[in-house]
């Protein structure tokens, strides 16, 4: 892994938009994965939002302004909290609801939530998409 | 008053439940409006707002989920738990390798159990309170306490018995309620005319006892500490009333000195039947 990351550095001091296109890839691996598990029972939708873009699909679009809040509130708080508490490198927050449960990670550059009924395996969903 | 009691008895459950598994690095309480309500020894105020400072952007938006239940941060090196109970949210950051079973096994029977008995304890007043409200005949109790029973007969007219002298004096007593436990924190009481053989607890739960047992004296209580240690002693109402209502029992040194405890701890006293 660690030369894989050399490798990526090299590249990008020698042909920039090489970086462009594979993360652009990157993300679309990411939204396709996402919504793949979004046709998964119990999800209602996700957030996926990186420093140039972002995307929200949610079967409530009146909850929209809600989760995003909640969600970029989540990410924030779970590298607060590390830093704080001097936990590492922060993974996921999982925030559940009395209905609804949301898990938010960041992958890459790529801050990712999504939200589910209560029922639904979260831990399910979150191996799938870490395991891009 | 409440928050004495809560903020009292949830910080030595924690202190408890961090000695009880040291994977536990911190532990603290807070409550929905943002009063931080107990935190454990090593977990300074400032962490605390800190931390509550991170949640709000969550907690705000928390109706968009139906309410908070939980929040988990995993990290790398370990993870952060927030429980809801009741209003209240319980902090716990453990390491990596902590038992996640084990640590929410502790954390989510002790701390509800002790926030359900310490809103038992502290219900007791209030139940006074609201039945203060009710039109009822006024029942005084002169300063001393010396005879509540002789001053209730006085204002409740109980009708009279027909004595027989056949029927034995103590066959009554097997259908006596068993002795009602209160948990009172102990409180300093002193001064020179201060009876060293006598506590004070509020003049409502002395109520309370005496509808319990209507043609009894209570004139003595038993005080048990935690520590199993006890003693038989005098009981009086508190008389000064800013230590009403808040579920202390005032205490003369020599009594906490034979019972090896000191203001602030928790007790069990509960009246003697004569």
């Amino acid at each position: 892994m660690v030369k894989k990351r050399k490798d990526v550095q090299h590249v990008v001091a020698l042909t920039e938009p090489i970086t462009a296109v594979e993360e652009a890839t990157t993300v679309n691996n990411i939204r396709a994965q996402l919504e793949d598990i979004k046709n998964h029972e119990g999800v209602v939708g996700y957030i996926l939002r990186n420093s140039s873009s972002a995307s929200i699909d949610l079967k409530d679009p009146t909850k929209i302004i809600d989760y995003a809040i909640i969600s970029s509130s989540s990410i924030d708080a779970g590298q607060a909290l590390s830093e704080l508490f001097d936990l590492g490198q922060a993974k996921n927050v999982a925030v559940e609801g009395k209905n609804m449960k949301m898990l938010s990670f960041t992958l890459e550059e790529n801050k990712i939530s999504v939200f589910m009924d209560k029922n639904v395996d979260s831990e399910k969903i979150l191996k799938k998409l870490c395991g891009l | 008053m409440d928050n004495e009691i809560y903020s009292f008895a949830l910080k030595t459950t924690l202190n408890e439940i961090q000695n009880l598994c040291p994977d536990i690095k911190n532990a603290f309480i807070f409550r929905e409006d943002g009063e931080i309500v107990a935190g454990g020894e090593n977990t300074p105020e400032s962490t605390i707002v800190r931390v509550m400072d991170s949640f709000d952007g969550i907690l705000e938006k928390a109706e968009a989920l139906g309410g908070i239940e939980g929040i988990a941060l995993e990290s790398s090196k370990g993870r952060v738990d927030v429980c809801c109970v009741n209003g209240f949210y319980l902090v716990t950051v453990t390491m990596a390798n902590a038992d996640k079973n084990y640590v929410n096994t502790i954390t989510r029977v002790l701390v509800p159990t002790v926030l359900k008995l310490v809103e038992k304890i502290s219900s007791a007043p209030l139940k006074n309170e609201s039945r203060e409200s009710e039109p009822k005949p006024e029942i005084h109790i002169p300063e001393t306490m010396a005879r509540p029973t002789e001053e209730m007969s006085i204002n409740e007219p109980t009708p009279e018995r027909p004595k027989r002298i056949l029927e034995p004096e103590t066959k009554p007593e097997l259908t006596l309620p068993e002795p009602p436990v209160n948990q009172l924190i102990v409180e300093n009481i002193g001064g020179l005319l201060v009876p060293a053989d006598t506590v004070r607890i509020d003049n409502e739960t002395l109520l309370q006892w005496q509808e319990l047992y209507k043609d009894r004296k209570i004139e003595e209580v038993e005080v048990e500490t935690f520590g199993g240690q006890s003693t038989r002693v005098k009981v009086k109402p508190i008389k000064d009333s800013k230590f009403e209502g808040k579920g202390i029992v005032q205490m003369p040194e020599k009594i906490q000195n034979a019972l090896e405890i000191r203001k602030g701890e928790l007790v069990r006293v509960k009246p003697l039947i004569k």
